[in-house]
């Protein structure tokens, strides 16, 4: 059997390329799409660490995390579908109306 | 440790597979290889354009409703323990979703015309 | 005491806004008003209800939800500061573009948030608590859809929000697996226990700190926070300023609270939220000096704030904390009020040169926005002098005094831009036509009982302070 610890590892793994997809791209779907990654991520961690100490809290916080994300998938892709309604585009450069 | 293993074999075989297309295969190209791959006949338009998004937001509930779901699993395994509390928590959950749903409903969003 | 007492104001808010969401869809567009008098009826009903558990201690989920007097002040609160902006967005929701009941709605979801947040003491409920407060606050801040601004804002809060939040959960990841509890207690005995696993337990930890330093607009972590203030409608640009804020203090000084005693000044953590203090409100205030755009000074402001809030963790005094939220509330509403009682029909004015003359056009307005900016800059006799007071000093007692240093020096960059803004007023003539629609009675009202509650404070701050200690009592 697979240990959790690699689990556990490959979580991490995951949540560090959510951040550096978050910083590097350059639209807004594929950045949405990286904290996903960063959400689930922390799912699997809450999971394996689960495993590892017999504790079955952790399953029921990963379905709250499961609810909360879809909450912000759907307020989310809706504020984004709105700024493509007005521009166009969803490109992050577009978004400069604001400065200083 | 027969992970690590499987994990070396696969992908070296991975990117010995891949590197050897580049490295053998013939490089030669023309116009037509260029194209889009499309069962043989010409193709009928140049790209992908952007289709309606009417149903987005029939997605977006659709989304919120599946997800709502996944609640039910676990009332329903301690069901039998609790009874009647557990009726009354799903009965105003259920209140909760109802309500989201005749908003949704009055404001339109299954309208797609 | 278990009580199914401690769920009930909670429910009122929540059952409010589901009737007004319901309502909304069914009500006709001009009937949309008493959507308002329904909220500020429900927050009348639920301020009742925390009253009469006040010193009760009522718990219930098996203590997940704790309503303590610190829970209860803090519950207050928000409860007059959502009133406030229910007040001041009444008419101007319906100036800037079509009457959003939507406005009213969100604002309770929010403010449930924010009662989740501060009454519990487990990890996953404040999570929750703090997403309700979130998903309700991305769409406020969109709420005005054909305004580019907004809709700006609204998305960029999203991704820092969501963003934070999912450093957040993997922060609470690893807490959970290293310390195998996430309430605040069992937090607290496994970091004062020292076990093997510390190094973990502290990467953890610091990843939920960067998860509420995001979410209370600490610098580096701030980025978002001057976009989504301008952007925003302004009664919502007032809420962000305070409830986040509040609710993500409360988280921390429930979970640095037990430290207090007990070597808090000498851990490696003190010495990163130390210069994290420093840093937010030199850049805070430093960046707001140049800005044209009200709007955007306050949000630098704003941050400014946060880090002199930020020395009263530091500094281990719950109670001018305490004080100086209740005070920035009354201050900063009272402000952005200020900015509303400018705006008109499709148009809000808030640039530095729309303010030229309006001093002596309209004398009253002048004065009352004058009394805030001077309240927000700490001149005495104002409540905001008393509430850097009593943290500067509580600060110097326990040997801080070079951050109180950097603090003062702070202020005194801050009354430069306060200032600049009644000069403008009062020294400049008119540059444009700025008209001022003098028929909204409730964002008077509001600015009556702000200013009231500034002078108050700052002359006879005795009633508060009596309800901040009981409260306070309740963290130690």
């Amino acid at each position: 059997m697979i240990p959790p610890g690699y689990f556990f590892i490959l979580s991490v793994v995951l949540f560090v390329l959510g951040i550096i997809a978050f910083f590097f791209k350059r639209d807004l779907i594929t950045q949405f799409m990286a904290i996903e990654i960063m959400l689930n991520a922390a799912n699997l961690a809450f999971l394996a660490l689960a495993r590892s100490s017999n504790f079955v809290d952790a399953q029921v916080i990963v379905f709250f995390i499961i609810t909360v994300a879809a909450a912000e998938a759907a307020i989310g892709l809706a504020i984004v579908l709105l700024i493509f309604r007005k521009k166009k585009t969803i490109k992050t450069e577009t978004l400069n109306s604001m400065k200083g | 440790m027969e992970l690590v293993f499987v994990f070396l074999i696969f992908g070296l075989l991975g990117v010995v597979l891949l590197s050897m297309n580049a490295l053998l295969g013939p490089k030669k190209t023309n116009p037509d290889k260029e194209k889009p791959f499309e069962c043989g006949s010409p193709y009928l338009q140049n790209e992908i354009k952007p289709f309606p998004i009417k149903f987005s937001l029939v997605a977006f509930v659709f989304l919120l409703f599946d997800i709502e779901v996944v609640f039910f699993f676990p009332w329903a395994l301690i069901f039998k323990e609790m009874r009647g509390p557990a009726l009354v928590i799903m009965l105003a959950y259920g209140a909760v979703l109802a309500a989201g749903f005749i908003y949704a409903w009055k404001k339109g969003a299954f309208e797609w015309d | 005491m278990n009580s199914f007492g401690a769920v009930v104001p909670l429910l009122v808010v929540v059952g409010a806004a589901l009737i007004v969401f319901l309502l909304e869809a069914f009500l006709k567009k001009e009937n949309k008003n008493y959507l308002a008098y329904l909220s500020l009826l429900a927050l009348i009903g639920c301020g009742i209800l925390s009253a009469n558990a006040w010193n009760g201690g009522l718990t219930y989920f098996d203590g997940m939800l704790r309503l303590d007097n610190a829970a209860l002040f803090l519950t207050f609160l928000f409860l007059i500061a959502v009133a406030f902006v229910i007040l001041i967005g009444m008419k101007y929701i319906s100036l800037q573009d079509a009457n959003h009941g939507e406005f009213y709605g969100l604002l309770l979801l929010a403010l449930s948030g924010l009662m989740i947040m501060v009454s519990s003491t487990h990890f996953i409920v404040i999570f929750l608590g703090l997403e309700v407060l979130s998903v309700s606050s991305y769409s406020l801040a969109g709420l005005k859809r054909k305004d580019d601004k907004s809709s700006e804002s609204a998305v960029k809060y999203f991704l820092m929000g969501s963003f934070a939040s999912a450093f957040l959960v993997f922060g609470l990841a690893i807490l959970f697996g290293t310390a195998q509890a996430l309430d605040i207690p069992g937090l607290v005995d496994f970091f004062k226990a020292g076990p093997d696993n510390q190094v973990l337990g502290v990467v953890g930890l610091g990843l939920v700190l960067v998860g509420f330093a995001f979410k209370i607009a600490i610098v580096p972590f701030h980025m978002w926070a001057p976009d989504v203030y301008e952007g925003a409608p302004t009664p919502v640009t007032a809420f962000f300023s305070i409830g986040p804020k509040a609710a993500g203090f409360a988280v921390l000084i429930r979970l640095l609270a037990p430290y207090w005693n007990a070597g808090f000044r000498s851990g490696k953590l003190f010495g990163f939220l130390w210069a994290l203090a420093a840093l937010t409100m030199l850049a805070g205030n430093l960046i707001a000096l140049r800005q044209n755009n009200i709007k955007r000074m306050f949000a630098y402001s704003s941050i400014a704030y946060a880090g002199y809030m930020l020395i009263a963790v530091l500094a281990g005094d719950g109670a001018g904390l305490l004080f100086f939220l209740t005070i920035y509330m009354f201050m900063s509403i009272g402000a952005f009020g200020s900015l509303i009682a400018l705006s008109r029909k499709g148009r809000e004015y808030n640039e530095l040169g729309d303010f030229a003359g309006v001093g002596f056009k309209y004398p009253w307005i002048g004065a009352i926005f004058a009394v805030f900016l001077l309240s927000l800059a700490g001149f005495p006799p104002t409540a905001g002098f008393l509430a850097k007071f009593y943290v500067f000093v509580a600060a110097v007692n326990q040997g801080l005094t070079p951050l109180v240093l950097i603090a003062v020096l702070a202020s005194l960059i801050s009354v430069y831009y306060y200032l600049r803004i009644i000069v403008y007023m009062y020294m400049r003539e008119p540059e444009r036509e700025v008209s001022i629609e003098m028929e909204n009675p409730a964002l008077y009202l509001v600015l009556f009982l702000c200013l009231y509650g500034v002078l108050q404070l700052g002359l006879f701050p005795g009633n508060v302070l009596y309800l901040i200690k009981q409260a306070v009592a309740a963290l130690l």
